[in-house]
């Protein structure tokens, strides 16, 4: 928890501040019963008037300077536990923007939402309470309990064995706490996470009527987030009434103690009303102390959750310095690939050279590398060995932002999001202007789409682009990619769901573009249009060439096109 | 430094300082609206009534027995101190470790059932609010986005959990103090204790002031953890388009702005909230001050004693600590509210028909009937989705939707299956209107490949189970070497044990879909719905899958959009949809014969 000391440096003068204030506070409710003692004593029984209206002017005074202090404790306590709570979430969010597949891998996104946005929540409440009424209880025990030490030590020694006690067994507490907490936060991320899967597979639950089986599901990991909930919450409440026992149990001891040394004559009466009465006052104190372990151990529970995310390492990522490329054209040499964590390899030493300005389809089985191929170019992964070229240039001598602004990469499964139709295009160049937009959707077919749409370019669409077919999903992110005109465009079998015709259009359209175009296709349609074809089999590239060239070489190839051929040309993918 | 020194103040004002607008007057938390939330989660409660009972009986034991000590301690100082005496001093010292005991096993107690209400109350409502979920309309997830609602069941469902957990227990304490002190007061002197309720009207208004602050901005924060929440999923889903656009700084721009929203409505809530004690205190502390110079004057003209001042100070001490207490809680429950508010509302939100009062589906033969059926997505748009759609599929039959994208053909799906309802005419399955029946023993009836592939987390064996629960790991594996899909899984690391991690990496779109069919193929549906279930699937695979395909389809009604010429040929009825009518219908002979726009897109 203290590592997030550093984020409270900037509001080093608010804290202060605030602690100032609540010290202030305190000192006047301190000071308070003193000047009532005064007003009796020297007001009342000397029949003094005027100094019972002195003083109690005093402490009117002094009543408004506390609250004026704890009004302003409340503005400072507040902007420096609103801020650092921004702070951390920013660096959070930051660090995760900068987190490669693999390191996104280790975290479900449902967990990383929930660290961003409760478990931050936590340390917030934990910061504000301790800027305003966590220090109160320590020092009102400790004022306490050196108060009974000058009243009578002899007394008094027997806080000097209960305290250090009480508070190793609240340190304990609070260890504990915070291991049976983080079980909590990861419980609740499991719950989480559940909720996500049904919602973004709701149709599909729907479907096969699978709600009970899900409830089920959702049922079983609630339970387990609610008993880790309380396991955790009856630790900790459950402690206080046993320090309560023990501090009860001391102030019985001294009573006894107190009543043989009084009646030996070695102490005051007076002595003993005092210290007893110190020792309430701790007591009183200590429930304070349940709360504030409560918010110590489940902070440092969230805290350490959030570390988690901050000290994620990222392999040492190659930053490139070069300015890009002009031309795009491509050299893969003896590439290979495995995803994170998998042993198999995805792709292997596969080498090819593309030149700038060509078209070229990729093409192989399911599952054959082809999707893994295209990843790499933009760096979404980086190879396991050989070099990927762009202009002579290695990829990862080029500095990644100028690299992927140039590159246009179209996803197989259209990612849209939130927000206008217009601003979903404008996630390819962030100042492309409103004719830009139109021209890139124009390119991409479905500008007579989006004019048929109640707002054109200013419809809402939600996060799943709701009331966009499949294909015209398709190309909204085609014109993604062309609106920034790419030196690089990948079409991860995005033209699949487009009628011969309309694919037609478009890769006419594209060669306005003068871009390098990689095509993942399953059309012999579509292989037919393009210069060159790359065929893929389990990763490794079998044979390249155009369409004639290739149905000459290769086999496989050639059973591609008879499985297309035999009942005659695609009708269309549509939808 | 400086700066640091006036920021707290910066903050821009909201809440309802600035003009209430309709829309601001909507968010104030109205009395009445703040009362039916709280008797919804007083329902929630009281299933648990007998422990909640029993947690009650103990607050009231430990209230008694918190005051009894320290009487206790104070008689025995009286008795045995003053006079010297230490007969049987022993003996009560004895019945104050009894009293202690007591009172340590009676909080522990109400704290330990207290914990248990509180947890199945919080735990009784996320399942409600899941269960209530799988009720809604796919509509309504059409509008919404993920991580807002799931923000309901973290972020505002734990501000329930915590208030309940120390506020009921707090509350009814404080209110047990507070009548003791009142009464005590009262028998020993009415005029002090008048004096000291004079501070009560101000701490009243005091509260409303603030509450009617905190009520509106615990509620915006809420909303603006839930939008940032929602952000943040669905950055995170979307991360690869991010990254391959490098839009990671207009992603952190705008994370940013949602963000400062949040921390000003958390600033001002916090700030606000902050108050509520130091009110408190100043009261507490004028009402010391008023005690002391009116009593003073009083006890000069005689007419209270000294001592009497002295006790009533202590009472007013008392008697504000509870107040205090309750004043705080007060806010907790605010914040409660404004987050039990959110969960209600999805609460609220209109159920697809109960389906239980719907007579069931079963046995079927499976004829589809449209008759006029007119469908949009959204009311009062200008252009249907699906304009005046009629056709017949008998029972086996196998109908192929053709036509160009955005055609209507998914949504035609979309309504067969009822994930939509028809705005106009009707669709009958066997003769029966689909309205009139359960959507569950309709859909049972049905086996499903969508477009969104989609694999839950969990391994490859329970994904394809999904399709029949009670399948056995041997069909299983049957369906997926039908479904061609067996080869591959054979490669992965653990086979049919591999674990899908999340979103499915790792595992091609192309075997989604082979995944998809192998799970379709499980089912054993009478109507069969195949939505481009093979777009991403090679040609070659496709053709090994089509004869299991074709093998599922006999004797089912299917459905299917495709581009393959040959599933669309040897369909039955072919249907060529374009702007959401039917085009053309007919057998691929007939339909080439016409030479209309299916011809035209076949040639």
């Amino acid at each position: 928890m203290l590592r997030f000391r550093s984020y409270l440096t900037p509001y080093r003068v608010s804290v202060s501040i605030a602690l100032i204030l609540m010290l202030t506070e305190l000192a006047v409710e301190l000071a308070l019963p003193l000047l009532m003692a005064k007003i009796i004593d020297e007001g009342i029984l000397q029949e003094d008037l005027s100094l019972v209206m002195k003083w109690g002017g005093i402490m009117v005074g002094l009543s408004f300077l506390a609250f004026a202090s704890g009004m302003i404790n409340s503005f400072y306590a507040a902007h420096v536990s609103q801020s650092f709570g921004f702070d951390i979430r920013k660096e959070i969010f930051v660090k995760v923007q900068s987190f490669s597949f693999e390191s996104l891998a280790k975290f479900p996104a449902a967990s990383l939402v929930t660290r961003m946005t409760n478990d931050i929540t936590q340390l917030q409440n934990t910061l504000f309470m301790g800027l305003r009424i966590m220090l109160r209880a320590p020092l009102l025990v400790l004022g306490s309990v050196v108060m009974s030490f000058f009243v009578n030590p002899v007394l008094a020694s027997i806080f000097a064995v209960v305290i250090p006690l009480v508070i190793v067994f609240l340190i304990w507490i609070m260890k504990r706490g915070s291991k049976l907490f983080q079980i909590v936060q990861a419980k609740l991320d499991i719950v989480n996470d559940v909720l996500r899967e049904n919602l973004i597979g709701m149709k599909l639950i729907k479907a096969y009527v699978r709600r009970d089986h899900e409830i089920n599901r959702f049922s079983e990991s609630t339970n387990s987030l609610k008993n880790a909930t309380i396991t955790g919450l009856r630790m900790i409440e459950a402690s206080m009434p046993i320090l309560l026992f023990v501090m009860n149990i001391a102030i019985l001891f001294i009573l006894w103690h107190g009543q043989s040394q009084v009646m030996n004559g070695n102490t005051q009466v007076g002595e003993v009303v005092a210290i007893v009465n110190y020792g309430l006052r701790t007591t009183a104190a200590l429930s304070m102390f349940s709360f504030i372990v409560m918010f110590l151990s489940r902070s440092r529970a969230s805290s350490l959750r959030i570390s988690e995310v901050l000290d994620t390492k990222e392999k040492v990522e190659i930053k490139g310095t070069h300015n890009g490329f002009q031309r795009g054209e491509i050299r893969f040499e003896d590439v290979s690939f495995s995803y994170p964590d998998v042993d198999e390899l995805v792709l292997k030493n596969v080498s090819f050279t593309i030149a700038a300005g060509e078209t070229v389809a990729v093409m192989g089985g399911t599952g054959s590398g082809k999707s893994s191929l295209f990843q790499l170019i933009p760096r979404l992964y980086e190879v396991d060995s050989g070099k990927i070229y762009i202009d002579h240039q290695e990829i990862t001598s080029i500095d990644l932002a100028i690299l992927r602004n140039q590159i246009g990469y179209v996803p197989q499964e259209a990612v849209l999001f939130s927000g206008t139709v217009k601003e979903n295009i404008e996630w390819g160049k962030s100042d492309a202007s409103m004719d830009e937009i139109e021209r890139a959707a124009k390119a991409a077919q479905i500008e007579e789409t989006i004019q048929q749409l109640p707002d054109k370019y200013e419809t809402r669409i939600g996060q799943k682009g709701v009331n966009l077919s499949g294909g015209q999903k398709q190309r909204l992110s085609i014109a993604r990619a062309l609106v920034r005109k790419p030196k690089l465009l990948l079409l991860d079998d995005s033209t699949s769901a487009l009628d011969v015709k309309t694919e037609k259009n478009l890769l006419k359209a594209l060669e306005g573009y003068f871009s390098t175009t990689l095509v993942i296709t399953q059309k012999i349609s579509t292989a037919e249009q393009v210069d060159r074809i790359l065929l893929l089999d389990d990763g490794e590239l079998i044979a390249e060439g155009s369409h004639e060239e290739l149905r000459k070489v290769s086999p496989l190839y050639e059973e591609i096109y008879q499985s297309q051929m035999e009942e005659g040309a695609n009708v269309q993918r549509a939808n | 430094m400086f700066k640091e020194l006036t920021n707290p103040f910066k903050y821009k004002r909201i809440g309802n300082k600035e003009k209430s607008t309709p829309a601001k007057k909507k968010q104030k938390i109205s009395f009445k609206e703040a009362f039916i939330t709280l008797r919804k989660l007083w329902d929630y409660l009281s299933n648990k009534r007998l422990l909640f009972t029993l947690v009650l009986i103990m607050v009231v034991v430990s209230s008694v027995l918190g005051l009894l000590g320290p009487y206790l301690i104070g008689t025995t100082i009286d008795e045995y101190f003053v006079t010297k005496n230490d007969q049987g001093l022993l003996f009560v010292l004895g019945i104050l470790v009894l009293v202690f005991v007591f009172y340590s096993l009676s909080l522990f107690l109400q704290n330990y059932w207290m914990i248990g209400i509180s947890q199945y109350t919080v735990n009784k409502m996320r399942e409600d609010l899941f269960q209530h979920l799988h009720q809604l309309p796919i509509s309504f997830f059409d509008k919404r986005q993920h991580g807002e609602l799931m923000s309901r069941v973290t972020n505002d469902i734990e501000n329930v959990s915590s208030t309940l957990n120390s506020s009921v227990i707090q509350v009814v304490s404080s209110v047990l103090t507070l009548v003791g002190t009142i009464t005590v007061m009262l028998l020993l002197s009415p005029l002090l204790t008048a004096i000291t309720l004079v501070i009560v009207p101000l701490m009243v208004l005091g509260l409303k002031w603030i509450t009617s602050r905190t009520g509106i901005l615990f509620k915006q924060q809420q909303q603006h953890i839930g939008e940032l929440n929602g952000y943040i999923e669905e950055i995170i889903s979307g991360q690869k388009v991010i990254k391959a656009y490098s839009q990671e700084e207009r992603v952190i721009n705008t994370f940013t702005e949602k963000s400062n929203k949040l921390k000003l409505s958390g600033f001002w809530a916090q700030t606000i909230t902050g108050f509520i004690p130091k009110v408190m205190n100043m009261l507490n502390n004028l009402s010391f001050a008023v005690i002391a110079g009116v009593g003073g004057i009083l006890a000069l003209n005689g007419l209270v004693t000294i001592g009497m001042i002295v006790i009533f100070a202590e009472y007013a001490r008392q008697f504000t600590r509870p107040l205090n207490d309750l004043a705080n809680q007060f806010n907790t429950l605010l914040s409660a509210i404004a987050g039990a508010e959110r969960v209600f509302d999805i609460l609220d939100e209109q159920e697809e028909e109960k389906s239980h009062s719907k007579s069931d589906l079963s046995s079927i033969e499976g004829e589809v009937v449209f008759s006029d059926v007119s469908f949009s997505y959204e009311e009062g748009e200008e252009k249907q989705t699906i304009e005046h759609v009629s056709f017949t599929a008998f029972a086996g039959e196998s109908i192929a939707l053709v036509g160009p994208t955005g055609a209507g053909k998914t949504t035609l799906i979309n309504l067969i299956s009822r994930f939509y309802e028809t705005n106009e005419g009707f669709i009958s399955v066997d003769g029966r209107d689909i309205k009139e029946v359960s959507r569950d023993s309709l859909r049972k009836q049905m086996a499903f490949v969508l477009q969104d592939t989609f694999l839950f987390h969990g391994t490859i064996l329970e994904n394809i189970r999904y399709g029949r629960l009670d399948a056995s790991d041997k069909e299983v594996e049957e369906a997926a070497k039908l479904a061609n899909a067996d080869s591959f899984i054979r490669k992965l690391p653990n086979q049919y044990q591999t674990e899908i991690n999340h979103d499915g990496n790792g595992i091609s779109h192309g075997q989604k879909q082979l995944l998809a069919i192998a799970r379709a193929m499980l089912a054993n549906p009478r109507i069969l719905i195949l939505d481009e279930a093979t777009s991403s699937i090679d040609t070659i695979t496709e053709l090994k899958i089509q004869e299991a395909l074709a093998r599922l389809m006999v004797g089912r009604t299917t459905f299917v959009i495709a581009h393959r010429l040959n599933t669309i040929r040897n369909a039955d009825q072919i249907l060529v949809l374009k702007d959401g009518k039917i085009l053309e219908k007919g057998t691929h002979e007939e339909l080439v014969d016409m030479k209309g726009y299916y011809a035209g897109m076949v040639g």
